[in-house]
């Protein structure tokens, strides 16, 4: 079966790119598209699809119906009911599997004869490293988060195979091809993720609902529920810290204790408690700090006794409901008041019912998960509890309050996701790879699905090229091969850096390995860099130098940058190779330094308003897709940067 | 960090910082007890102005920098309960530069960020107070300035 050489990894000899350096365009797009040549091209190759959710599972269908035939497909998570409505190759009795796994099934059973390897895995793993993805003609990116989209954008440099990127958000989406050398990657333009808002704003003077929505769920849920430490209305100083103690706990407005329920105090006490503290005693606090409130309509405490639902009765009691014998492992709020509606926005009144009964059902029937409780957009009473108390701060500042329903999208970054935006851009990552495979470079163009009117669904413009000031692909990138075993630091320093690559002051890092030389260093760094000279690369500290490790390279006195990609041999040649190493491809000269100040602010581009698309899996958040700066347009992305990397 | 632009620019900050950075202060990234460096975290230490009640005093302050740095800028943080008018009760420090929605800027350095913070030390502001010490800013400068000066006593540089 002929493979296309110039195109196949597996058999393109180290040093050779079989993406730059190709340069010609042998076929105009679209004629080569209905060539015997292409045809034949797509079924020789083999191709990476990450990700085997929303845009996933429409992508492996496309590419299977496109007459793809060697396929692998990574995806660590497994299949939720609330995937079913739009992840269209799972079915009901799914629940709880791989997502790679039965997606790879399904398709296989579309097309029988393709050969397709599904790994349930996390793409940051290190079995996913350069030497895997260098098996790949190309990379197709149907991932849900930013984090992994980055990994695979700098895997994809240094193993040089083109990428796919894309990503949806509701009606948005988009598509772009990355190709190292030829457009720009995934990094060169900012992406502008999650907003994060200063502690200031959140504390002291919020003016939108997300403001308080924040509050509830990243500061006061913790607080009361949760590692406190973790919150910043914790008030503690930690032990030891204290400096004269008399004198700056003024600083400390509280009593460290008074978010822990005191002994014997009951749940709906404490919960009281908590909402006179919060609501009254820091919003009065907060309203005294009159310098704060010079430009700004200052915080109006609530007052309980004025709040309070007649269920209540005057003295606390229990709701009825309660009483009836509902029992305290009761998961809803809600439920016992009779506020089923997610949709309405919940009265003073309600939210203060919602508030207490909330804090005093999570004690009374969850206190195995005091101290570790962790928000989740899927816990009903937690949502309950951030909506109630959002709210409340909400009205204390004069702020519109939000339903459960949105509060729950706000809190868990929910943007919902819509099938035919997944089924059309994998339709053009499909289109972008073929021209990819036919080698028609120059024909590559970064789609955009948009919704404004009259204009047209998707707009595309032709791949931007690399920004030379981008710190991720820009820098130079050489395949060094020795063996990490034996070789080490003190000699990779001598004979390589300084040896080979005429360096002065060399400065090393990888992962959280690092090491430096020159001026500018105190004598315990210095100490501490000569003890790791005489250890062999592979027990460096942060895991070691070892095979596919992208070794980055700086010099302290001069101008120089680039990442060596590792490949460690054990059998090595000391015939062939006497130096004990061997150095591919070509590396710039180191330079004499040019003002190092200038270089940082000609890198960091100051792109701020550049665009964030969010894209799909869940139906939960996800991250940003930026667009190139010529299609501005703002678009809100909210995502959790908490959130775990995913496939 | 396996790599990317935070890494990369913090390498570059890292360089600049070797290279020149103002008298006195320390900025370095934390090394953990196995001898791996953490570029995300800085460790920093501020000389208390010459001439002000923070004078004498080697203030600590860490420098916390996400995946999305240089995008968003780091989180600055004192030592729990540092006494002035514009950190709060955990240490956040609350500065216009380090604002997102405000002054932050992808190419403020790390030497900018340092030296705002220490002129912010004897120039609270007092539009943005973070908590109740800044009455005694206000209404009671004898306490203030008493408490101040234990407080450089606490810090002071050896
Ligand atoms: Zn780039």
């Amino acid at each position: 079966m002929g493979r296309d050489k110039t195109l196949s990894s597996g058999t393109a000899p180290p040093d050779t790119l079989h993406t730059a350096g190709s340069s010609q365009d042998v076929l105009a797009w679209p004629w080569a598209a209905t060539g015997e040549e292409l045809k034949q091209r797509v079924q020789d190759v083999k191709v990476l699809a990450v990700g085997a959710g929303g845009i996933g599972c429409e992508l492996l269908k496309t590419l299977v119906m496109s007459g793809f035939k060697h396929i692998e497909v990574v995806d660590l998570d497994t299949i939720e009911t609330s995937n079913l409505n739009r992840q269209f190759l799972f079915r009901k009795r799914h629940v709880g599997k791989s997502k790679a796994l039965v997606a790879a099934e399904a398709v296989k059973q579309m097309r029988p004869d393709i050969d397709i390897t599904a790994y349930q895995g996390n793409v940051n793993e290190s079995r996913f490293d350069v030497d895997f993805f260098r098996r790949f003609d190309c990379v197709l990116n149907g991932l849900d988060n930013l984090e992994a989209r980055r990994h695979i954008n700098r895997l994809c440099l240094a193993a040089e195979v083109p990428l796919v990127e894309s990503g949806t958000a509701g009606y948005l989406g988009q598509v772009s091809v990355h190709i190292k050398g030829r457009t720009e990657c995934f990094e060169c333009q900012p992406k502008p993720t999650s907003k994060t808002f200063p502690v200031c704003t959140l504390r002291n003077t919020p003016d939108k609902p997300i403001h308080c929505v924040v509050w509830a769920k990243e500061m006061l849920f913790p607080l009361l529920f949760g590692a406190p430490e973790a919150s910043d209305l914790h008030e503690a100083p930690p032990a030891g810290s204290g400096i004269d103690a008399a004198a700056v706990t003024r600083n400390i407005a509280d009593d460290p204790s008074c978010y822990q329920r005191a002994e014997g105090e009951s749940s709906t006490h404490f919960a009281e408690r908590m909402f006179r503290h919060l609501y009254c005693t820091k919003i009065n606090e907060l309203r005294n700090m009159e310098d704060l409130w010079r430009s700004r309509r200052p915080p109006q405490a609530l007052d309980l006794d004025a709040l309070r639902m007649p269920a209540y009765g005057d003295g606390g009691d229990q709701p009825a409901a309660i009483e009836a014998g509902v029992p305290a492992t009761a998961s809803s709020a809600c439920k016992e008041l009779g506020l089923s509606d997610a949709h309405s926005v919940w009265n003073d009144q309600q939210n203060a019912a919602v508030f207490l009964r909330a804090v005093a059902l999570f004690l009374d029937g969850r206190s195995h998960e005091l101290g570790s409780a962790q928000f989740d957009k899927d816990d009903l009473l937690a949502v309950e509890l951030v909506t109630a108390a959002a709210n409340l701060r909400a009205t204390c500042f004069g702020i519109s309050r939000q339903s459960l329903f949105e509060t729950k999208g706000m809190a868990g970054n929910i943007i919902h996701a819509i099938a035919t935006t997944n089924a059309i851009v994998s339709g053009l990552i499909v289109v972008e790879a073929m021209k990819l495979l036919a080698r028609s470079f120059a024909s590559c163009q970064t789609s955009f699905l948009q919704v404004s009117g009259s204009k047209r669904l998707v707009s595309r413009m032709s791949a931007p090229e690399p920004s030379a000031a981008c710190m991720v692909c820009s820098t130079a990138q050489a395949r060094l091969v020795l063996n990490a075993n034996k070789m080490s630091l003190q000699q990779l320093v001598d004979k390589v850096l300084k040896g080979r690559l005429a360096l002065i002051a060399p400065s090393l890092w990888c992962g959280t390995f690092s090491y430096e030389e020159g001026e500018g260093l105190e004598e315990d760094e210095i100490t501490r860099n000569r003890k790791l000279l005489l250890l062999p690369l592979a027990q460096l500290p942060g895991g070691g130098v070892v095979h596919n490790s992208i070794l980055h390279v700086d010099d302290q006195e001069q101008c120089f940058k680039a990442q060596l990609i590792i490949t460690h041999r054990e059998d090595w040649d000391d015939e062939q190779h006497p130096e004990g190493f061997y150095l591919g491809g070509d590396l710039p000269p180191a330079l004499t330094e040019p003002s190092v100040e200038a270089a940082i602010s000609e890198t960091a581009s100051p792109n701020e308003d550049v665009v964030s698309l969010t894209s799909d899996d869940d139906g939960v958040a996800a991250e940003a897709a930026a667009r190139p700066v010529a299609k501005r347009k703002a678009i809100e992305g909210n995502t959790d940067s908490s959130k775990r990397p995913r496939t | 960090m396996s790599g990317g632009m935070a890494a990369a620019r913090l390498a570059e900050e890292r360089k600049a910082w070797r290279k020149d950075h103002p008298f006195g202060y320390v900025a370095k990234p934390e090394v953990e007890a196995d001898g791996s460096t953490n570029i995300v975290k800085w460790h920093c230490k501020l000389p208390g102005k010459a001439g002000t009640l923070w004078e004498g005093g080697m203030f600590p302050l860490t420098l916390e920098f996400s995946h999305d740095y240089p995008t968003k800028p780091p989180r600055v943080k004192f030592p729990a309960g540092f006494y002035h008018p514009n950190v709060f009760p955990q240490g956040d420090v609350c500065l216009s530069i380090l604002n997102p929605q405000k002054g932050w800027r992808p190419s403020i350095t790390v030497k900018q960020i340092l030296v705002g913070v220490q002129g912010l030390l004897d120039e609270p502001n007092i539009e943005d107070p973070a908590n109740e010490c800044y009455r005694d800013f206000k209404r009671n400068r004898p306490q203030y300035d008493k408490t101040v000066k234990l407080q450089t006593k606490r810090y002071a540089a050896d």
